[in-house]
């Protein structure tokens, strides 16, 4: 029962402080070091390591009470009798940069610093219970003792072939239990190996001694947890040494973050397990460690905890820790830069069980602006953090809020610049999706004018023909209302050129051309050279316009053509379902001197394009024919229609 | 004997863009070779003297390529910060680079370290030179001064301090060793002279300059700064000549080809302008995958080097005569010089009699099919699907002679599915062409005619025409359009000259295609009347 709370390398540290509970630390994504006192609720102290950005805090342990210095037995007693008189103090963290920092909570400033021990990063700290000394396994596959009389490196051996990502100490701190992958346990007298535990794949995040060692040492058992594992094991120490396997394991719902363990003294006392998981929950465990059990066992409860909103969303709980009495326990939920700690009284008689807090609106804002640094805080206004119900918890949060505050400015400066340059662009499509079309079009335009411009002052075909593929009648007429005066005349240039082309390309350039002759009628007007500009332009067109006549004719031949071959589909069609000998003896019956359907055709037509009033006639009659079978046949008598309408125009302009 | 006239080819004018003597000249480079630089690419500087490596200043590097290797022959990495303007002097032993830390230092070309440090400038130094003389070095920098130092003595021989913005290029004359010219972001160019302690000049371009060009005469001076391009007249006192607009984003960088008859000027807006300098007109045009930041053309314009703001150096090279001429000889293979020379150098006496060999016509393979009246074949021929896609102006013509004959129908008759959804294809493709229109409806009318009785028996061909009636649907839309667009004009030009009748003549003079295009829509017209 040394240091208390769990830590996986994964996470952020995240520790209760012994027996009391009257501390919680915490190492936020900031790295700064925040000590809340559990019982007012309150940021107690908060410290920034010198070197906080570059060298992580990547674990904490609380040091064991300074006040008293006795063995476990005692310190039970202790803890129950005279707690106000012990203190937990000081407080070890490891760094990324692989030194150790000592903290004084009484002192409130750094104690002491204990580096050159190791080459990477520290994984884990453990403290001796007894005797002043620290444990530390780092990546660099060596744990390293450290005597914090003098600060210095007692003892250092290699650990492992790989990191070693966590250790713990018996607590009666005889034994030592290192990780990598593989578990082993060392003789701290000696420092040789005492027993080596494999089964993790792995590496492992936790390990705990689950009893205390009772006389005979079958009874000596440790429960571990590794990265991605959704169950965490028990080993039993047997003196025979056939302990190769783990004799129980709990299943989680995710990898471990958190654990709290009230170790059994003797046989007849279950040990009592909290395990906060990855994904926010707490389950509950409570065992009696007696020998293997084949199955895994599940939780005797889990929590979880949601917000008030309309659709709930999971509040992420952090650690859990059990209180004195056996019915509570200690909660620390929400954001790790301002975590809302509760006693809540769990009943345990019914298996899973959901507590709502409102502290979601305020908890999922400074989310967001903590998590992603580059966004502008734009709740800095209404930074404050409300947990009804709870007094005197307003003084942390603002003390936090000044203090990201300030971290935030400094981001702020450099990219506001960015952003706001930036930002343009998405302003205007987030206001173009709420304003309404118009101001759509105006927007638009008003991009496409200076767009068109530019594109006829460089001759930049990527530009103009961006420009051009608009068919937004709109956005035509308004782009070209925008354009400077000086620009009109390029752009006709440039449409001359475009109307030589294919005519589905060629009808947008008419439409910009058109809207170009009117908005700009008085302009070209004024031209005194207005025929040598244009005049190409009309020629082109006149040249072009020339086969208008025959072109609409053979259309009308083309159209005649296919709605027949649709007809006769169509037919066919019919004739599918129904039976077409009934259809046959109706037409001849009905008309004696034109057979049905395609057969009729080419006898007629073979000299009956020459002479058109003979066509319509024929049209007339066939129309008179198919008019009772079909559908198709108005939409004829209606291109007939147009035909003639066609003709009219034709003998208007010749 | 009347001999058989061969079709004659009707040759159209081409669409689209001209091609000039400087499109050819400027499209006759490789494509280019891309480098990829520490930092943007700010300034590109050609070694005076053969074999003409080139200083490419990027981030805090110089580095020197030779002509085709694409590997630097040579870095100076000597700079605390960004380098600016690595510049040869003109022997090419020398090469002098300011920097962000306002120290100049001068360069042996085959050493390492600098020779001397110039250091006075209290800001970043964008601009360095030699003078004429080679024995001093002038600068520019972003103090607001300009300094001209001694190379021996590596001391400031004089400080100008007229400008009143940031000094960020400048020329030195090749023919005067006492004359230099600055151009800041001031919007103002100065004209120093060394003898005298002030300007001698000012000329105001209106925006940050960012580049300066003398003309190898050194009578003309051209800026570049904002969107414009300017010249000035140096001997009428500094008077502009012409500004130019031509980009739509600052120019950065100006150059003037070999024998100074094109100007070249890059943009940020990606594109390089080539001008012609008599009359100023944009001849042709590069386009660029980023910013340009600067540019340089080798000696003989055998190369052009373009700098991005992407970090990336891209050299086109000339393409070599022989290759271009190999490619011509794969095209054509001709007879062998001996036999093609044969007899032709005979020259006949006086008292020869002469016999001329008839000359054997030579006949496309259509023609030959025509000359036999092998009607259908020859549409064959023609619609092969080389001709079909290169030259429809051939398959046109064609079925224009075979019109005229008055047997296209019987060309067009006895045909199976296959060569029917070929031909229709070959109409989809060209009916709306202009130029063949007026031709190409009458084939059109008389397969509607011929296989008429087929209709809807072949899925193929109907869906073919399904096409080709969407797309006279479309052509007449657009015709009408066009119509409406004819009676704006009309009403445009009656306005402005209300007496007259609209002067046709007049534009279809000043109008080559048009011309063109009338003469060839007038005949089968008349054939058809």
């Amino acid at each position: 029962m040394a240091a208390d709370g769990g830590r996986s390398s994964l996470q952020l540290p995240c520790v209760f402080s012994p027996k009391s509970r009257q501390y919680l630390a915490l190492c936020a994504q900031d790295g700064r070091l925040r000590i809340w006192n559990t019982d007012s609720k309150t940021l107690h102290q908060e410290y920034v390591p010198s070197a906080h950005l570059s060298a992580t805090c990547t674990c904490i342990a609380w040091g064991p009470c300074r006040t008293v210095k006795e063995g476990p037995q005692r310190k039970k007693r202790k803890s129950e009798a005279v707690q106000t008189e012990e203190k937990a103090d000081l407080l070890a963290m490891g760094t990324a940069a692989g030194s150790v920092l000592i903290y004084s909570t009484a002192k409130g400033a750094l104690h002491c610093t204990l580096d050159g021990g190791h080459s990477g990063g520290v994984n884990c700290v453990q403290w001796h219970p007894e005797d002043s000394l620290l444990y530390s396994g780092s990546d660099d596959t060596n744990i390293v003792e450290w005597d914090l009389q003098t600060g210095k490196t007692r003892s250092k051996w290699k650990a492992d072939r790989s990191a070693v990502t966590s250790l713990c100490v018996s607590p009666d701190g005889k034994l030592l239990l290192s990780a990598g992958q593989i578990i082993k346990m060392w003789n701290l007298d000696t420092k040789e190996v005492y027993r080596k535990f494999t089964g993790h794949a792995t590496a492992v995040t936790t390990l705990r001694f689950a009893t205390t060692r009772p006389p005979d040492s079958n009874g000596l058992y440790f429960l571990s947890g590794a990265a991605h594992d959704r169950l965490l094991s028990v080993w039993q120490v047997r003196e025979d040494g056939k302990d190769k396997n783990s004799v129980v394991s709990f299943t989680l719902t995710d990898e471990p973050q958190h654990i709290d363990l009230v170790a059994s003294n003797s046989k007849d006392e279950a040990v009592r397990l909290a395990v906060v998981c990855k994904d926010g929950q707490l389950h509950l465990f409570e065992h009696f460690l007696n020998g293997p059990c084949k199955k895994p066992l599940s939780p005797s409860c889990t929590v979880q905890m949601s917000d008030t909103k309309e659709n709930p969303m999971p509040i992420p709980l952090l650690a859990a820790a059990f209180g004195t009495d056996i019915r509570t326990v200690l909660l620390a939920y929400g954001n790790h830069l301002q975590p809302v700690m509760e006693r809540v009284e769990i009943n345990t008689a019914e298996r899973h069980q959901c507590l709502t807090r409102d502290v979601q609106t305020s908890l999922s804002l400074t989310m967001e602006t903590m998590v992603s640094k580059v966004k502008t805080p734009i709740v800095n206004a209404n930074n404050r953090v409300l947990v009804p119900g709870v007094p005197g918890h307003h003084a942390p949060v603002k003390v936090a809020s000044q203090g990201s505050e300030k971290r935030k400015k400094d981001t702020d400066t450099k990219e506001m610049s960015i952003a706001e340059r930036l930002g343009e662009i998405d302003l205007s499509t987030v206001s173009t999706d709420k304003a309404a079309p118009k101001g759509m079009a105006s927007l638009q335009t008003d991009n496409f004018a200076v767009l068109l411009v530019q594109g006829l002052e460089s001759n930049d075909t990527n530009i103009l023909n961006k420009v051009f593929q608009t068919r937004k009648e709109m956005v035509i007429k308004k782009t070209v209302a925008r354009l400077p005066l000086p620009a009109v005349l390029p752009l006709v240039e440039e449409l001359t050129k475009r109307l030589q082309g294919h005519p589905f390309m060629a009808v947008l350039m008419v439409r910009w051309l058109k809207a170009v002759l009117m908005h700009h009628t008085s302009y070209l007007a004024s031209l005194p050279d207005l025929v040598t500009q244009l005049g190409v332009l009309y020629c082109m067109i006149e040249s072009r316009v020339k086969m208008f006549h025959k072109l609409t004719k053979l259309h009308g031949k083309l159209y005649l053509l296919t709605t027949q071959v649709a007809t006769s589909d169509s037919s066919n069609m019919v004739s599918d379902v129904d039976h077409t000998a009934k259809l046959v003896y109706e037409e001849e019956s009905s008309d004696e001197d034109e057979a049905s359907g395609d057969e009729g055709l080419p006898d007629n037509d073979s000299d009956h394009w020459e002479e058109e009033e003979m066509m319509e006639e024929e049209d007339k009659e066939e129309q008179a024919d198919e008019e009772d079978e079909d559908p198709d046949s108005r939409t004829e008598s209606k291109a007939n229609g147009e035909e003639d309408m066609e003709h009219e125009n034709e003998s208007e302009e010749e | 004997m009347a001999s058989f006239k061969p079709t004659k080819i009707q040759v159209y004018p081409k669409l689209g863009e001209k091609v000039t003597q400087d499109t050819l000249y400027w499209k006759n480079y490789k494509a280019p070779v891309q480098i990829k630089e520490f930092g943007a690419i700010t300034n590109i500087d050609f070694s005076p003297v053969s074999p003409h490596n080139f200083a490419v200043t990027a981030f805090t590097r110089i580095h020197i390529y030779g002509p085709f290797s694409q590997e630097p022959v040579k870095t100076f990495t000597r700079f605390k910060d960004t380098a600016y303007c690595g510049r040869f002097r003109s022997d090419g032993q020398l090469l002098v680079a300011g920097c962000e830390d306002s120290v100049v230092r001068l360069f042996d070309v085959s050493g390492k370290v600098a020779l001397r440090m110039f250091k006075g400038h209290t800001k970043a130094v964008h601009l360095t030179d030699f003078t004429s003389d080679r024995y001093q070095i002038l600068t520019g920098s972003d103090d607001y001064t300009c300094r001209l130092w001694d190379i021996p003595s590596a001391t400031e021989l004089n400080n100008y301090q007229e400008h009143t913005d940031y000094i960020r290029c400048g020329v030195t004359s090749k023919l005067n060793r006492d004359l230099f010219i600055t151009g800041s972001y001031d919007h103002t160019v100065k004209v120093f002279d060394a003898r005298v302690d002030k300007s001698v000049m000012t000329m105001d371009h209106a925006h940050p300059v960012e580049s300066l060009l003398l003309y190898p005469s050194e009578g003309l001076l051209v800026s570049a700064g904002g969107r414009y391009v300017k010249v000035w007249d140096l001997l009428k006192g500094g008077q502009p000549l012409v500004s130019l607009k031509n980009h739509h984003k600052t120019v950065t960088c100006l150059s003037l080809s070999s024998n100074g008859q094109r100007l070249l000027s890059a943009s940020l807006d990606r594109h390089v302008k080539v001008y012609n300098t008599t009359n100023y007109k944009v001849v042709h045009n590069f386009d660029y995958a980023s910013a340009i930041l600067s540019l340089a053309l080798a000696p003989d314009d055998e190369s052009i080097v373009v700098g991005m703001t992407n970090n990336i150096l891209s050299i086109k090279h000339r393409k070599s005569p022989e290759e271009s001429k190999e490619k011509a000889e794969q095209q054509r293979r001709r007879p062998s010089y001996r036999v093609f020379v044969k007899g032709k150098n005979y020259i006949p006496k006086q008292d020869d009699y002469l016999v001329s060999k008839p000359v054997k016509q030579h006949l496309a393979k259509y023609d030959k099919q025509l000359k036999k009246f092998n009607v259908s074949k020859a549409l064959d021929t023609a619609l092969e699907s080389w001709t079909r896609l290169r030259k429809p102006e051939i398959t046109v013509a064609v079925v224009k002679e075979l019109d005229r004959r008055g047997t296209l129908k019987n060309a067009l008759a006895g045909r199976d599915e296959q060569w029917l959804s070929q031909f229709l294809n070959f109409l989809i493709g060209n009916l709306v062409d202009t130029r063949f229109t007026p031709v190409l409806i009458t084939p059109a009318e008389m397969i509607l005619d011929i296989y008429q009785s087929i209709v809807g028996q072949s899925p193929v061909v109907d869906r073919q025409l399904l096409r080709l009636h969407d797309l006279l649907e479309k052509e007449i839309d657009y015709q009408k359009d066009l119509l409406e667009v004819l009676g704006m004009l009309d009403t445009l030009f009656a306005s402005t000259c209300p007496r007259k009748e609209v002067p046709c003549s007049g534009i279809s003079r000043s109008n080559g295609l048009a011309q063109g295009e009338a003469s060839s829509t007038s005949r089968p017209e008349l054939q058809v009347t």
